[in-house]
């Protein structure tokens, strides 16, 4: 019920229709769309693709257009364009995506959750539904706006329109996103791509890796429960990096790096500089117990897949680990070969993509057991032909964001 | 490592604003004392940001990933905050309570020590990072003071001498921190787009960000439409800070949270 209508009595479903009436469509649509999931649905994803997405959302949008402009007078155009149907369909939206919140998006055991759609809430009915009222709302809104054009609306139809481009081109455009990964080996030349469904698919280009590098971070020192097994100090966080010179302190032990050697081997009791496949790092540190004023002095290693760890214990309860080192900064040297003979040179690296025939390819992941040995590098393929209009719509929100918060709100304002 | 400075200077700020806090508390009886309340808390709040600029440069990454570094950051915020609110409405009551936030965060700080490694993964270094996080952590300050306003409207509505003045001061914080929001959320989704190779994954922070959205979109909406409805509108903005709570932090406690790619704590 709005203000003005509130003091008055009205019987249900007498116009205008309120909130009452408003909750009471959004749980009827949810409450379908959960039946048809129970009943109906084949547990497929929800997709449509190109072009029957883009002749959805022109003749959607035109339809919204003519609904306003001469069907308005009708009551369920009006309520659509009115408050209570827009605040009830933003509440159920999020009441729906809370559900998606708290229940994973997994195959569930549980046959309730699973019969009635929950854990893939964003192919469910009752959520595409209740996003289409909203939708419908909002575009509506938005309409009639633009109509109404002023510039005390700009940042209204800013952000209105924005949301509403990044959704419909966000939801209805996801039939066309391809995300297609390729494993690719240094000195071998890689076509064959896999989607996420594991379907094999042969590239018009082919990949070859020059060179994988990798760039890690030293390795951290930790104190280790020698019964547990597990971190013994600040929680198991709070690690410290490894470098020549250093003292930390782990409870009342006083630990000194002497030498860390980033790549070694073993030999006897000591470990010396080797550089080959598969050589892990090491360093030589002294533990004196403050307490006791003890003095334990030993090589310490992170091991890799070829060599074992070495710890140091220094105690009966204790003992100093080193731990497999991080990746500070991964990269595949790469030539995209094309079928006309082309050859382009590249680096890929995470966070920095490349362009290339409306691919975006990305640096995706490398074999972990190897770490900086690794001779594979997987390489990410991502294509979404719908991307320029959810960008429009994004960038108009930010747009309308930073109008919000330089004009303010209008209640203030009004006074 | 700087943070091992953290009890040195924390101790110092908090000393500051302690007595700033004290002075602001005692200006209501004698209002001469008011600038002394300020002095105090501005040199409390300086010494943190040079603490903040320091660990930044020695940890050579923006110390923005743990918990700890986040509630370090809204600490350096509140009392920024606070002052511009205090500057535009005048509330010495908004100052207090930012004061008593911010160092309530210090403390939490100081008990708690989170993980403050050097290492940083490969996905997160990205001209995007800063700005994502900075935007995010300066939105939900200033939305956990709407929720004190919404408080003390609801207690003033309870001992009858509500004033329609709070609530627009609400207005004003959801105003400026739901902008800030929906910059966070969007730089999240460019960011997103470069680094994971998608705008929007239904990661479970995701969903809950998106949640908090909507939550403040509900606030926005009712009260542009409902303005003498004060009562409901004080209970959507109580209830939308919830939402931002279990985001914030709830997330990792609920059955989703081993499928988010927010969880940057490992050793």
């Amino acid at each position: 019920m709005s203000d003005t209508t509130q003091k008055i009595q009205r019987n249900s479903w007498e116009h205008p229709w309120g909130y009452v009436e408003s909750f009471f469509i959004g749980f009827g649509l949810i409450v379908t769309g959960l039946f048809l999931e129970l009943f109906v649905a084949s547990g497929n994803e929800f997709s449509v693709s190109y072009p029957y997405n883009m002749c959805f959302i022109v003749g959607y949008s035109v339809s919204l257009l003519v609904a306003y402009k001469w069907f308005s007078h009708i009551q369920l155009i009006r309520w659509l364009t009115k408050v209570p149907a827009s605040i009830s369909s933003i509440a159920l939206v999020t009441l729906l995506v809370m559900v998606m919140g708290i229940i994973p998006q997994v195959p569930s055991e549980n046959n309730f959750i699973q019969n009635f759609g929950l854990n893939r809430m964003t192919s469910n009915w009752a959520f595409l539904l209740i996003l289409f009222q909203f939708l419908t709302c909002l575009g509506l809104i938005t309409i009639k706006r633009i109509l109404q054009f002023s510039w005390s609306n700009f940042g209204f139809v800013l952000n209105h329109l924005g949301l509403f481009l990044a959704l419909i081109a966000g939801v209805l455009g996801s039939g066309d996103l391809q995300r297609l990964t390729v494993d690719v080996y240094e000195g071998k030349p890689s076509w064959i791509a896999t989607d996420s469904n594991n379907n094999q698919i042969e590239l018009p280009f082919a990949f070859y890796l020059k060179d994988f590098m990798i760039e890690e971070y030293n390795p951290k020192l930790a104190l280790v429960d020698n019964k547990s097994g597990s971190i013994a100090h600040n929680n198991g966080k709070n690690l410290y990096l490894v470098e020549k010179g250093e003292t930390y302190f782990f409870k009342n032990y006083q630990v000194t790096i002497n030498e860390y050697l980033a790549t070694s081997g073993k030999l006897g009791e000591g470990y010396y500089f080797v550089n080959e496949v598969g050589s892990p790092p090491s360093a030589s540190v002294t533990v004196k117990n403050t307490a006791t004023d003890s003095i334990a002095k030993g090589w310490i290693s992170s091991g890799s897949f070829r060599y074992p760890y070495e710890s140091l214990k220094i105690s009966e309860d204790y003992s100093i680990v080193m731990t497999i080192p991080e990746a500070k900064k991964f990269s595949s040297d790469i030539d995209i070969l094309t079928n006309e003979g082309e050859r382009i040179s590249t680096i890929l690296e995470v966070n920095k993509s490349f362009k290339f025939e409306g691919w975006n390819i990305y640096q995706l992941s490398y074999d972990d057991r190897k770490g900086k040995w690794s001779e594979l590098s997987v390489i990410e393929l991502v294509r979404d032909p719908w991307l320029p209009i959810i960008y429009t719509g994004i960038f108009m929100m930010i747009a309308g964001a930073i109008y919000m918060f330089w004009v303010g709100n209008k209640i203030t304002k009004k006074d | 490592m700087t943070w091992i400075d953290f009890p040195l200077y924390s101790g110092i700020v908090g000393l500051f604003w302690l007595v700033g806090f004290i002075v602001l508390l005692l200006s209501y009886k004698k209002g001469k004392l008011l600038k002394f309340a300020h002095v105090f808390i501005l040199l409390g709040w300086c010494i943190l940001i040079a603490f903040v600029a320091k660990l930044w440069v020695e940890l050579d990454r923006p110390p923005m990933r743990t918990l700890g570094e986040t509630r370090l950051w809204y600490a350096t915020f509140l009392p920024l905050i606070g002052f511009v609110t205090y500057i535009r409405w005048r509330y010495k009551w908004f100052l207090a309570y930012s004061i008593a936030m911010a160092g309530m965060f210090l403390v939490v700080n100081y008990l708690n020590p989170e993980t403050y490694s050097k290492t940083l993964m490969p996905a997160l270094q990205s001209p995007w990072f800063v700005p994502h996080v900075l935007v995010y952590l300066f939105s939900y300050a200033v939305l956990a003071a709407s929720s004190i306003v919404a408080i003390k409207g609801w207690v003033d509505n309870y001992q009858g001498n509500f004033s329609m003045e709070t609530l627009k001061l609400a207005d004003n914080l959801v105003y400026i921190g739901f902008a800030f929001l929906t910059l966070g959320l969007l730089f999240g989704a460019l960011w997103a787009k470069e680094a994971w190779g998608h705008y929007w994954t239904w990661d479970p922070k995701e969903v809950w960000a998106f949640l908090t959205w909507m939550g403040y979109l509900i606030y926005i909406h009712y009260r542009y439409f409902h303005v003498q409805k004060t009562k409901q509108a004080l209970t959507i903005l109580a209830l939308a800070f919830v939402v931002l709570l279990v985001c914030w932090f709830g997330v990792n406690y609920l059955p989703v949270a081993n499928t988010s790619v927010h969880t940057y704590t490992q050793g």
